[in-house]
């Protein structure tokens, strides 16, 4: 059985600053065979896979492959032991063509110089083999981030590995594009690849799948082959327990915000086309926008913020207004959390209290008083975990950070709070925690719109869920019909059509 | 950015990609118009040396700006190198004895320092991930304190050498003409074409492309990326001791403040020639027609007598012009394009 193991991880543990990543994992991959990594978004998923890539270090515990024990420092050595990883945030040069992006860092030469004909027709032979002929000499940047998926794919077929790890290789994929990785996967795996895949799609992992392992906070909950393994197995193990009960809708006729036709036009190729979105948002309702990457979800909540042009009217308590800046946003009482708050959010240099109180300071000075009583008020009303608020916000954990962010936001007094992935990053403890927040938020009478990529979030959380795919509402849905099967196939796009037609035409 | 299929749509973006040369072409008749002395082999003569220094600093400094840094130490680095040589030529004195080393040894010598002031900057900048505008800023000042302490703030007179020194022809490198045309634009065309092979053709010069392009994506690749970055930066700084020593050996002397603001011109140049500030996208032959396109303007204007107070301003603004196009170049091109050939492709689908 053990000649079975072709790559073992022992009591790996990994810690970052305010959340241990991963506690003591015992993870270990089948030869030959499709292994399936599930999780919610921060079990831990992600980090076990950048630490067998050689990204990242452990903080202890030992990887053996082969049997034998082995230290990766680097990508590199990761690809000399033939591990190969395709990054949920694809790793593709956009300034540079296909061929170039393939073979970066490991260029075919003859006398010193790059063989380009090699290349090219390597590239080309990669590319046919994954059903999707491309020309070698494509710029990167004008492909959609299916098709740079791909070339990602391609780059290891082109180089050969005996591991290919693939971290949510999918979701960013249209159905034909999946069905063509699919088809590639298997004949990857009777080729003699053994492939780690990671994903939160249900129906195509056991679809995939030959061995199972659920992470969740960082430790594993469940292993087994593919024979013992349900839809609830997975389910249940994922989710620790019986799913939280959504509240009723709580929402009332007049819509408080109105937003009829919105669009938004690429300005440059890697933007995202929203087309003609029409919906209504109630006081005190939580809506949910489910979508899968690339779906708009993102750029919608940007656009109600202020932070991106669109066309459309939008009205509040039946006045159009013009969210043409964030400042115009802020005046009309509209909040944004942003999805990255290490990138968009925080300000690691300052205290929390500091942190918080960013953006809700008016006049020439600073009422210190005011600011304290204000801040020290939400601090206690959201539960953010610190025994001092001037400590800086870098102490915190990821959902206490998250909390002070939205305590920023509720400083402003808002009507309207937007929340792009509220619980991205955050241990299960804290997103209950968040998730009672933002109901008790709702039932004062603020309106909640919020996006999510997790399924189980937008059950949890919203009372009625719009459902985006490529830019466009697929369906809309309430509590007993927001189900995992109706929320799959409303994002899942039916047809292939290209993100960009102006780009992809000419292909 | 789309590729149109269409000829008048190549010919069109070709338009776009090349309106560098068109500057250059359209500054080339305006002056040649203008100044009947323009177009003399004497003027050109003058105007090709000039160009051939900037061409040369920014040769070093498009590999230093393709991968997302900038190399303001360069001008320093210059005056430094030419200090080293003015000061080995006159004479080092160790131990009571003078020593003239050889003319080879000087320039090797020259070249060595300018290696090693771009490998500081590459190390600090690769190793310690300080950020390239604050090292090389702060090398600027310690490469031009050196050349001042080393000669104690004089000029080293008479780079000529002596026949009993046995270290003569020292000028030569920067006044002397083969096939007639000066040697220092024949040093600055071979470096260049020696760059833009290695930019192009060389696994080094697409790990280049590569760190500038996505540098989080050329780390997973295992591409060595502090090594990428410490090749350029000394590779700069070895270009930077070239224009040094020409320059000495143009005047036959070492002045410690000789580059002083070049690092602007070679930056210019650079960004003049299509490559962008934030990397990644640029070539050398861009760069080298940028620089003409910086020569050919200061020296049409003086040629025009137009006041050296008007040169300054007129130069800062073309350099604006072409960058603000630059930036608007992929929206409006993107936008352009699109509305030029979107109508085809949907009604061939």
């Amino acid at each position: 059985m053990t000649d079975d193991i072709i790559l073992e991880a022992r009591s790996i543990f990994k810690q970052y600053p305010g959340v241990t990543a991963l506690d003591k994992i015992h993870f270990r991959v089948h030869r030959n065979a499709v292994n399936v990594l599930i999780g919610e978004n921060g079990a831990g998923k992600s980090t076990l896979m950048r630490i067998l890539a050689g990204v990242e270090s452990p903080d202890a515990g030992e990887l053996l492959i082969e049997g034998r024990p082995i230290t990766l420092r680097s990508p590199r050595e990761a690809t000399a032991h033939g591990i190969a990883i395709v990054h949920q945030e694809l790793s593709i040069f956009p300034n540079l063509d296909l061929s170039e992006n393939i073979f970066a860092g490991r260029e075919l030469t003859h006398h010193a110089l790059i063989d380009r004909p090699t290349e090219d027709s390597r590239t080309t032979s990669a590319l046919d083999r994954l059903g999707k002929p491309m020309a070698a000499t494509t710029q990167a940047s004008t492909l959609s981030l299916g098709r740079r998926q791909l070339v990602e794919l391609a780059r290891i077929l082109a180089h050969g590995a005996k591991l290919l790890i693939l971290d949510e290789p999918t979701s960013a994929l249209s159905l034909t594009e999946a069905d063509t990785l699919f088809r590639v996967l298997s004949e990857l795996k009777s080729s003699g690849l053994t492939i780690i895949y990671i994903s939160h799609r249900l129906h195509e992992l056991l679809h995939l799948g030959d061995h199972f392992t659920v992470l969740r906070n960082g430790r594993i909950v469940g292993e087994a082959p593919r024979t013992n393994v349900t839809r609830t197995w997975i389910v249940e193990r994922m989710s620790g327990g019986p799913q939280t009960e959504a509240l009723a809708p709580t929402s009332t006729p007049t819509p408080l915000l109105t937003v009829t036709n919105l669009t938004i036009t690429p300005q440059d190729d890697n933007e995202i086309t929203l087309t003609n979105l029409t919906f209504n948002l109630y006081k005190g309702e939580i809506l949910g926008i489910y979508g899968l990457l690339g779906s708009g979800r993102t750029e919608l909540l940007e656009a109600l913020a202020g932070a991106r042009r669109f066309t459309g009217t939008i009205t509040l308590n039946n006045h159009p207004i013009h969210l043409t800046s964030t400042t115009a946003a802020v005046k009309h009482g509209i909040a944004l959390v942003p999805e990255d708050r290490q990138r968009d959010g925080l300000i690691p240099e300052l205290s929390i209290r500091e942190n918080i109180a960013l953006g809700s300071m008016q006049g020439f000075f600073i009422n210190r008083t005011d600011q304290h009583q204000r801040t020290q008020q939400l601090a206690r009303d959201l539960n953010i975990a610190a025994p001092n608020l001037d400590r800086p916000i870098t102490t915190l954990s990821g959902g206490n950070q998250q909390k002070a962010l939205l305590a920023r936001c509720l400083m402003r007094n808002p009507t309207i709070l937007l929340l792009d992935e509220p619980t991205r990053g955050v241990d299960a403890g804290a997103k209950l925690e968040i998730y009672n927040i933002l109901r008790t938020l709702a039932a004062k009478g603020l309106a909640i719109l919020f996006t999510s990529s997790e399924i189980e979030e937008t059950q949890a959380l919203a009372t009625r869920a719009l459902v985006l795919c490529q830019g466009r509402i697929a369906t809309t849905l309430t509590p007993p019909h927001i189900t995992d099967e109706a929320l799959f196939t409303a994002a899942s796009p039916n047809i292939s059509p290209p993100s960009s037609p102006s780009s992809e035409a000419v292909l | 950015m789309t590729t149109p299929t269409t000829l008048s749509g190549r010919a069109l973006l070709l338009l776009l990609k090349l309106r560098a040369v068109l500057m250059l072409l359209i500054l080339l008749a305006i002056f040649s118009a203008l100044s009947p002395t323009f177009f003399t082999a004497n003027n050109l003569s003058i105007l090709a040396k000039h160009v051939s220094i900037s061409a040369l600093l920014a040769t070093g400094m498009t590999l230093v700006v393709l991968t997302g840094g900038i190399d303001l130490s360069v001008g320093s680095i210059a005056g430094l190198s030419g200090i080293v040589a003015g000061l080995l030529i006159n004479g080092l004195t160790l131990g009571g004895s003078t020593h003239y080393p050889p003319i080879p040894v000087v320039i090797l010598a020259a070249l060595l320092t300018g290696a090693l002031a771009g490998a500081a900057n590459g190390l600090l900048i690769a190793r310690f991930s300080v950020a390239p505008f604050i090292t090389t800023l702060g090398m600027l000042y310690i490469a031009r304190g050196t050349a001042l302490l080393l000669s104690n703030g004089h000029t080293f007179p008479n780079l000529a050498g002596s026949q009993a020194h046995h270290n003569t022809g020292f000028p030569a490198l920067g006044q002397s003409f083969l096939l007639g045309i000066p040697t220092p634009v024949w040093i600055a065309l071979i470096i260049a074409a020696i760059a833009a092979l290695v930019a192009a053709r060389t696994p080094f010069g697409r790990h280049i492309y590569a760190v500038g392009g996505n540098e989080r994506a050329a780390r997973l690749a295992g591409i060595h990326i502090a090594r990428v970055k410490l090749l350029t930066y000394i590779l700069s700084g070895l270009c930077a001791a070239l224009v040094g020593l020409i320059i000495a050996s143009q005047l036959e002397s070492a002045h410690p403040a000789t580059g002083e603001s070049f690092e602007l011109n070679a930056i210019a140049a650079v960004v003049l020639g299509g490559t962008s500030l934030m990397g990644g996208r640029g070539s050398i032959g861009g760069s080298l027609i940028g620089a003409l396109v910086i020569g050919v303007l200061a020296d049409g204007l003086v040629m025009l007598g137009v006041s050296e107070f008007w040169q300054i301003v007129i130069k800062g603004v073309v350099i604006v012009l072409a960058v603000t196009v630059d930036q608007l170049q992929s929206r409006v091109q993107f936008r352009f394009l699109n509305a030029l050939f979107r109508p085809k492709q949907e009604a061939a689908q």
